[in-house]
């Protein structure tokens, strides 16, 4: 054993922080992940074996949330059919089942991933491995969920009178933006959530209440020229939008869309809305984790 | 370096006292009073404290460090910086090699998952590759004796069984480097032996080993080295027993009175025979001191000799001058002190020191010794009676 004085001249020279990088930091957060595959596989498993379990409802769970939303999107539907005297088009109801999945994939994700970093204290506080894991296997199991969800739906699709186009192909496109744009918010919220516990609860508001501001149950052209603009700065409504679109209309989602209205032109699409979401998600992503990597080395002093 | 090892260089960790804000209303409100009045004058040194001070180590292939203290003396943290779970406020820690650590060894467990799926879960947790795991699958199962069990949720296991699995699960990684937390005491009696034999084996193997225990007769089995901390800063470095026997000396327990109310004074205590004997061998201690020049009252006894055992602390014996029917005047004194260890094997400290008879305590206590008693004449509990067994009667078979 070498005595304090015989190595304190080596650990003087080390105790320089090496600059710091964003694209070495990035390089580390992969190559960690990439490392502990077989820690987040057995997390995802872990999580649905719990949800799973003891579960009277099995694999039902994971039609139940989309399902509901479906549900209530009927209803508000057929309301507003009642009274402007349209028809009812089962295509509303496709569009409404495509968009409740992406949803409910959204929220339930989100919902599992901020609390990720509390919920497993016990395991921060005493090992060590890297933390993505924890937010990236809540979001991985509730996508896994979703994905049990959308072979459901598959199977009713030929009674909703949906067609196969190439457009399809925008489909993996939008999915992949779709988790880009989650992983951000997911590892920003349980950063966060580690520090300040309230932000959990911030976090079950804006669920709740995100349904409002994310057109689900009615179209963006009904908010008008200016509101349906603006519906599209919430980064999720693109893709929703993107979803319908491609899956249930066949749009070429390069092609804008108008509609003439009472109070002028409405732009239903444009590709902008898509560069616009693809931004935010790809940036927000980056942007989060290298904040959540940053934040690493304390958490096991907050949670 | 290329060899594996840890290398801990002046190591600081900064704590924070008290609670800090951990909600974003609380964060709000104090900011919003701190606009309205100037927040007292900078408690900040109050409220944070060092519970690392400047630890410096290595470990080294072949070597196994024993980190003894008392509670809050900084050993979880210090092995929470070794694993990287902390940053260390200062200083630098390097590992080479892939890191084990038995540390809270069931914290991944699940209460609703099998034994089966806990055991995939906690060693991916750990770090083996899942070949790795379904490889050694029976083997940790079969260590931890729950077979049959291996399907049932954990949640319906004993403590013990739960405790059991999870120490066999993090006894199977095949690590370069090895970081043991209060492990030692893992399940009964029986499976205590098997695990402390199994960490033995590792320590064995030439890899090195951090080891954090209270069970100071353990440290000093598996230990080659070892580091006394107190409060965060390294207090001794050296071997187990010099640690052990500084760790035990009364003046650090803290029930001496002060040195200036003593009318005597022990320097030295030295062993006369080996420092390893076996039960029932003898031992032969001499103690120097002098008395000053008023004497010693008569409830003082100049030279006490305490025997403790190591592991637990507590008083096997105390033999005292005035009890040998021995008196000092005034002046310097040589008394040698023969024992006879009848004790369990173990690691035993002596301690001379100057006891006050009316109050029960210490007054000055001189230096310490450590004794490493080995198997001898069998204790098949903690006293040995002497019994002998005679045949007295036989009744006659029909």
């Amino acid at each position: 054993m070498i005595s304090a004085e015989q190595i304190s001249q080596a650990g003087r020279a080390r105790e320089v922080e090496p600059g710091y990088s964003f694209r070495g930091a990035l390089v580390e957060i992969v190559r960690e992940l990439l490392a502990t595959r077989e820690l987040t596989r057995q997390l995802i498993l872990r999580d649905l074996r719990i949800r799973y379990k003891q579960a009277v409802f099995g694999v039902l769970w994971a039609v139940l949330m989309p399902g509901l939303i479906v549900l209530s999107g009927l209803v508000i539907r057929f309301a507003v059919v009642q009274m402007t005297g349209s028809s009812f088009d089962r295509r509303m109801a496709a569009a409404l089942a495509v968009k409740s999945l992406a949803w409910g994939f959204f929220i339930g994700a989100i919902g599992l991933a901020t609390p990720s970093l509390t919920a497993n204290s016990n395991l921060v506080t005493k090992v060590h491995f890297p933390r993505e894991v924890l937010p990236l296997s809540a979001i991985l199991a509730q996508g896994v969920d979703s994905g049990i969800g959308a072979v459901i739906f598959l199977l009713i699709t030929p009674f909703l009178g949906l067609g196969v186009s190439a457009n399809l192909l925008w489909l993996p496109v939008l999915l992949a933006l779709l988790l880009c744009l989650t992983l951000a918010a997911g590892l920003l919220f349980s950063c966060a959530n580690a520090f300040f516990r309230d932000v959990k609860y911030l976090v079950q508001m804006f669920i709740t209440f995100g349904i409002f501001y994310t057109p689900i149950f009615y179209e963006p052209a009904t908010l008008g020229p200016v509101g349906a603009k603006l519906i599209m700065l919430n980064p999720v409504t693109p893709l929703l939008e993107g979803l319908r679109l491609a899956v249930v209309e066949g749009h070429n989602l390069l092609v804008p869309l108008t509609t003439q209205a009472a109070k002028g032109v409405i732009v239903v699409w444009s590709p902008w809305y898509l560069a616009y979401s693809a931004a935010v998600a790809v940036v927000g992503l980056v942007a989060s984790a290298l904040i959540f990597h940053r934040a690493e080395a304390v958490y096991a002093e907050y949670v | 370096m290329n060899v594996p090892g840890v290398r801990c260089i002046g190591v600081s960790k900064k704590f924070r006292r008290g609670e800090h804000h951990d909600s974003l209303r609380s964060v709000i409100a104090s900011f919003a009073r701190s606009l309205r009045s100037r927040p007292p004058a900078a408690t900040v040194s109050d409220r944070e404290f060092w519970a690392l001070r400047d630890v410096t180590f290595e470990v080294g292939p072949g070597q196994a460090v024993g980190i003894i203290g008392a509670n809050g003396a900084g050993k979880s943290t210090l092995l929470k910086v070794l694993t990287r779970v902390l940053r260390p406020t200062t200083g630098t820690i390097d590992v080479y090699g892939r890191q084990g650590a038995l540390i809270e060894i069931a914290a991944g467990f699940h209460p609703d998952l099998t034994g089966r799926e806990n055991v995939a879960l906690q060693g991916s947790i750990m770090g083996m590759p899942a070949a790795e795991i379904a490889r050694k699958f029976d083997q940790i199962v079969e260590f931890a004796g729950v077979s049959d069990f291996i399907d049932t949720p954990v949640k319906r296991y004993s403590s013990g069984m739960n405790a059991r699995l999870g120490f066999a699960i993090a006894a199977h990684l095949d690590p370069d480097v090895l970081i043991i937390d209060e492990v030692l005491s893992v399940g009964d009696l029986a499976f205590q032996q098997k695990a402390f034999g199994r960490i033995q084996d590792l320590v064995k193997s030439g890899i090195p080993v951090v080891v954090v225990s209270h069970q100071l007769d353990r440290v000093s089995q598996l230990c080659t080295h070892a580091i006394l901390l107190d409060h965060g800063s390294v207090i001794c470095q050296g071997t187990p027993a010099e640690c052990i026997a500084e760790y035990l000396n009364p003046r650090r327990q803290g029930f001496t009175a002060s040195a200036a109310e003593s009318p005597a004074v022990i320097d030295r205590v030295t062993l006369e025979t080996e420092d390893e004997v076996v039960s029932g061998g003898s031992l032969r201690v001499r103690i120097e001191g002098s008395v000053g020049a008023g004497g010693v009252p008569s409830h003082v006894d100049p030279a006490v000799v305490l025997v403790m055992n190591a592991a637990s602390g507590a008083l096997v014996c105390a033999i005292g001058s005035s009890g040998s029917n021995i008196t000092i005047a005034e002046g310097a004194f040589a008394i040698d002190v023969e024992l006879q260890m009848n004790v369990p094997r173990g690691l035993y400290v002596i301690q001379a020191a100057v006891w006050n008879r009316r109050t029960e305590q210490a007054l000055g206590a001189g230096p310490s010794l450590v004794v490493q008693v080995g198997e001898g004449i069998v204790f098949a509990g903690p006293v040995q009676l002497n019994g002998r067994m005679a045949l007295a009667g036989l009744a006659a078979r029909a």
